[in-house]
């Protein structure tokens, strides 16, 4: 087999981060495409949470899909609530220990499962006990049962390692790591990497390591290794494997932030606690991060910072981008470039806040009051998500703008490999900067959209919410008040004309499609492989993936639009309304009446989306998806 | 290089649009006066403005000015500093920008004790607005504009800083120039999160307090003998209990003069210093992010840098 693909689930704070780490790291260490998804709630300890990774031999994969083979479950919870998620011959892997707990028993399960749990029980004949689920997958779906009892091996590992009673379960990640080790034959050498990395302290490294060998030889002797993986054939060099926090963070640094303010928020703050934990750059350099007291505090810190000269930022989610808002017209109104890293989650209100969405992208685009220029761009990938941090600030250095970078909850909390960046064909662009010595400093020159920028400290400037002159000083003429404004608002044509279509969006599929998906963000990855899927069935769709909202991908999109016929797309989106079609219709007059969503806050799957455009292609309009936990 | 610099240069080419007698022109006079003999560098010295009559003072000094939003210019003026700690930053905002909007902001500066300078105008009204109630306002009391007396109390606002942590606290008086502007110049040559409560009539919708209010009640804490340094990290809390004591005095008179100075608090910058050796030395403000247009971060750094993420697939 060339692909694997697991589910890892336990309580919140039990050690599954941990589980899937060690995992993740040992497969790409032996060469292996790794993308592992953290699906939990909004609790710090107890509720059920999941990892759910695809591992492949030939490429670094995006996507993730059901059914998946292998189920490993620290608790009960996670048997009932994944069992269906196992294909036929799968594994699961759990406690034997929890034989006779009973679903209902479950305080942490929410009500809606358990009903659910209830009538599919009652139909199939079960009593609703672990047990009874664990007999109905091996006689029902062939599928072979790993059980351990998590007790005798916590005694066994505390008899060899001489650990205390109150510390053995936090051996527990460990067992699910040899257990899994074991069916897939992860190298010795890549396990023992991985546990090494993880356990820097010697001491925890060898119980781990014990635990890890203990479990294998009892998983091996039973059921040998027969999901190994086939020998990798990705052929790229070096990889970096880590989340969309930071990713963006690396990214960031590369580009030459050296402030980044925030206000702690999931699923944006891992990014700026990874920043700080960079602070030095390696010992010689520094970055202000500055935890600051709520989010309208956080912008307009950012906005003064870069008042100065420094390269500056925030990473918020939605309830804190509202907030900051109001700053962000300030930026506008003085031509400030700050570039606002915005990681999407579901809304409104607090809503879902430990799962993603896509549901803020007309937010972004609109949010103001008043009107001035800004640039929104979309990442679909980490890689995408590391150049387009980059060229953020570029872009708003260049013309003097905000930036909105949008990113989601999906990515942020998504551990991927990717390949190596490449850094010497990276650019920093920092625009026209006043030159020194001047006589006389004008910040807002009217001689030039783009007017030179000096820092704080250069020259004596006036900077003013309020309207102004080419000083910076109130004014309210009305002359003045055309001049200024026009100057601002054709910083729109400039981007216009200078940021080329090709940088907008990225088209993948067959020249002459018969479908096309529209999509954005997180999407591009299960995207490219539905489609992939479909082709192979014969079926031809394309992915037309948006990258850029301001300025818009507009030519490529018509013309597309044209040769597929307008009743051909498909908006493919986390959100009720197909935002990003709304655009498309704005910028185009195209109006996409088809759509694919889904907005349970879980990440779209490969294989309903192919169902889901299936169903299109046989005269749907509009496929809402739900799968997943 | 410092240049002796007059109040005439220090004046901007803008009309001052504040109401004839209105409190702020004593601000307004005791900033030149101090920033001249301070010998301010003009273009390393940045005013930061809130909202409102005081907001327009940045555009009336011949410094860098920034007039920012409702609330906001701690914030601003934390970001600029942090950014670039060689610039002089002097925040001056109203007192409903300040403890109403922006209150909370007022309560992590002390916290951060970021070597900053608030004068705050203190009116009672929200003049721009036509006279509504601010929050150093007390109850009962109804200012001309007010169609019902005040029913919200006021804060005192030397106590909140005092318990916010500000390292200098310090009380004026608009139509005393010559001491606001000696509190100013100390405020600044403080090395810390230094706070001014200025006493500003507003002649237009403050018709309680007057000139004439303030003539008869106002006088000095220091020179009435009130010693505002604490001498040791120990003495912190009684010299702090004291001045908080001093702050709500309530015989009729009102105290200005310096309340407390505590110089044993690091600033913020020191704090980060700490944690970053080169930050003092080269402000993120000035440091090379590029080299002929290519990131200072090359792969080989950034593979050491990151190392941690990094796979050599063989």
């Amino acid at each position: 087999m060339n692909e694997l693909r697991y589910i890892l689930g336990g309580p919140q704070g039990g050690g599954l981060e941990t589980t899937s780490e060690v995992l993740s790291w040992a497969f790409a260490y032996s060469g292996y495409g790794v993308i592992s998804d953290r699906e939990y709630f909004s609790n710090i300890k107890g509720r059920h949470s999941y990892v759910h990774a695809t591992v492949s031999a030939v490429e670094l994969p995006r996507h993730l899909t059901y059914p998946v083979d292998i189920v490993a479950a620290m608790d009960a919870e996670t048997v009932f609530t994944h069992f269906g998620d196992l294909r036929e011959g799968g594994y699961l892997i759990y406690n034997s220990d929890d034989d006779n707990t009973n679903f209902t028993s479950i305080p942490s399960m929410e009500k809606e499962l358990k009903e659910r749990l209830a009538s599919e029980f009652k139909a199939l004949g079960l009593d609703g006990t672990v047990k009874s689920v664990v007999k109905y997958l091996q006689s029902s779906k062939k599928v072979r049962v790993v059980g351990l009892s998590f007790k005798e091996l916590l005694m066994e590992i505390q008899k060899r390692e001489g650990i205390v009673p109150s510390q053995a379960s936090r051996y527990i990640s460990t067992i699910l790591v040899g257990a899994v080790a074991a069916i897939t034959d992860i190298s010795n050498e890549g396990l023992d990497y991985s546990l090494r990395r993880r356990f820097t302290r010697e001491d925890l490294y060898r119980h781990n390591r014990t635990m890890a060998n203990i479990v294998i030889s009892i998983v091996k002797s039973q059921f040998g290794s027969e999901l190994k993986l086939e020998q990798p054939r990705i052929k790229v060099g070096s990889v970096l494997v880590a989340s969309g926090n930071d990713v963006i963070a690396m990214a960031k640094i590369v580009a030459g932030v050296r402030f980044q303010a925030y206000y702690p928020i999931t699923p944006a703050a891992d990014e700026s606690f990874t920043l700080e934990e960079y602070e030095t750059l390696g010992g010689d350099g520094a970055i202000i991060v500055f935890q600051t007291e709520d989010e309208l505090a956080a912008i307009n810190a950012a906005i003064g910072a870069a008042l100065t000269g420094v390269r500056s930022s925030v990473a918020t989610s939605g309830p804190g981008f509202d907030l900051m808002v109001e700053g962000l017209g300030w930026a506008g109104q003085n031509e400030v470039p700050v570039v606002v890293t915005y990681y999407q989650r579901g809304g409104p209100s607090t809503g879902q806040p430990t799962r993603g969405g896509q549901s803020d992208l007309l937010s972004s685009v609109f949010a103001s009051h008043g009107e001035y220029p800004r640039i929104v761009l979309a990442s679909g990938d980490h890689e995408e998500a590391f150049y387009d941090t980059i060229d953020a600030f570029n872009y708003a250095e260049t013309y003097q703008v905000p930036v909105i970078h949008l990113v989601d909850k999906f990515l942020a909390n998504t551990i991927a490999t990717i390949p190596m960046p490449n850094l010497d064909n990276i650019k920093i662009t920092r625009g026209v900067l006043a030159p020194k010595g001047l006589k006389e400093y004008k910040r807002f020159d009217l001689s030039s959209i783009i007017s030179p920028r000096a820092f704080l400290g250069d020259y004596v400037m006036w900077y003013s919410g309020d309207e102004h002159d080419e000083k910076g000083h109130i004014d309210e003429d009305p002359v003045i008040r055309i001049r200024m404004f026009d100057k601002r608002m054709r910083k729109l044509e400039l981007i216009e004309k200078e940021i080329p279509e090709e940088r907008r969006y990225s088209y993948f599929g067959p020249e002459k499609p018969d479908i096309l998906l529209v999509g954005w963000g997180f999407v591009k990855g299960v995207a490219l492989k539905a489609i992939e899927e479909l082709g192979n069935e014969g079926v031809k769709v394309g992915y037309y993936h948006i990258r850029m909202f301001i300025p818009f991908p507009k030519e490529s999109i018509t013309k597309l639009a044209r040769e597929v016929g307008a009743d051909n797309l498909i908006a493919v989106e986390h959100n009720y309304q197909a935002q990003a079609s709304k655009l498309v219709a704005m910028n185009t007059g195209i109006v996409v009446s088809k759509s694919i969503v889904k907005y349970t806050g879980r990440p779209m799957y490969v294989h309903e989306l192919v169902n889901s455009i299936k169903n299109i292609m046989k005269g749907g309009v509009r496929e809402v998806m739900s799968y997943g936990a | 290089m410092a240049r002796k610099l007059t109040i005439n240069d220090l004046k901007t080419d803008v009309w001052v649009d504040w109401c004839p007698g209105c409190g702020n022109f004593g601000i307004l006079s005791a900033m030149y006066q101090a920033i001249a003999e301070l010998e301010l560098e003009p273009e390393k010295t940045v005013v930061v403005s809130g909202i409102g009559c005081s907001g327009k003072i940045a555009h009336f000094i011949n410094v860098t000015g920034v007039h920012t939003l409702h609330g906001r210019s701690l914030p601003y003026a934390e970001g600029i500093k942090l950014a670039n700690p060689d610039l002089t930053v002097l925040v001056n905002v109203g007192d409903g920008d300040l403890l109403g909007i922006g209150a909370a902001h007022f309560v992590a500066l002390g916290r951060r004790n970021v070597d900053l300078v608030v004068i705050m105008h203190d009116n009672t009204v929200y003049a721009l607005t036509k006279g509504q109630a601010s929050p150093t306002l007390g109850r009962n009391l109804q200012p001309k504009a007010l169609p019902k007396p005040n029913i919200q109390d006021a804060v005192n606002p030397i106590g909140l800083a005092i318990a916010a942590g500000y390292t200098f606290i310090a009380r004026g008086y608009a139509a005393r120039v010559q001491h606001l502007k000696e509190l100013i110049k100390k405020a600044v040559q403080h090395k810390g999160a230094a706070f001014i409560d200025v006493l500003q009539p507003c002649v237009t919708y403050d018709n309680i307090h007057t000139y004439d209010y303030y003539n008869k009640r106002v006088y000095d804490i220091n020179e009435e003998g009130w010693d505002p340094v604490v001498k040791s990290p120990e003495e912190f809390p009684e010299k702090a209990s004291q001045a908080l004591i001093k702050s709500y005095e309530s015989d009729g008179r009102i105290p200005i003069g310096i309340f407390l100075i505590n110089p044993h608090v690091p600033t913020f910058e020191e704090r980060y210093s700490q944690r970053i050796p080169s930050y003092l030395k080269v402000p993120p403000a000035r440091e090379p992010i590029e080299v002929g247009g290519k990131p200072v971060i090359t792969t080989e750094k950034f593979k050491e840098i990151f190392k941690k993420y990094v796979i050599e697939y063989r």
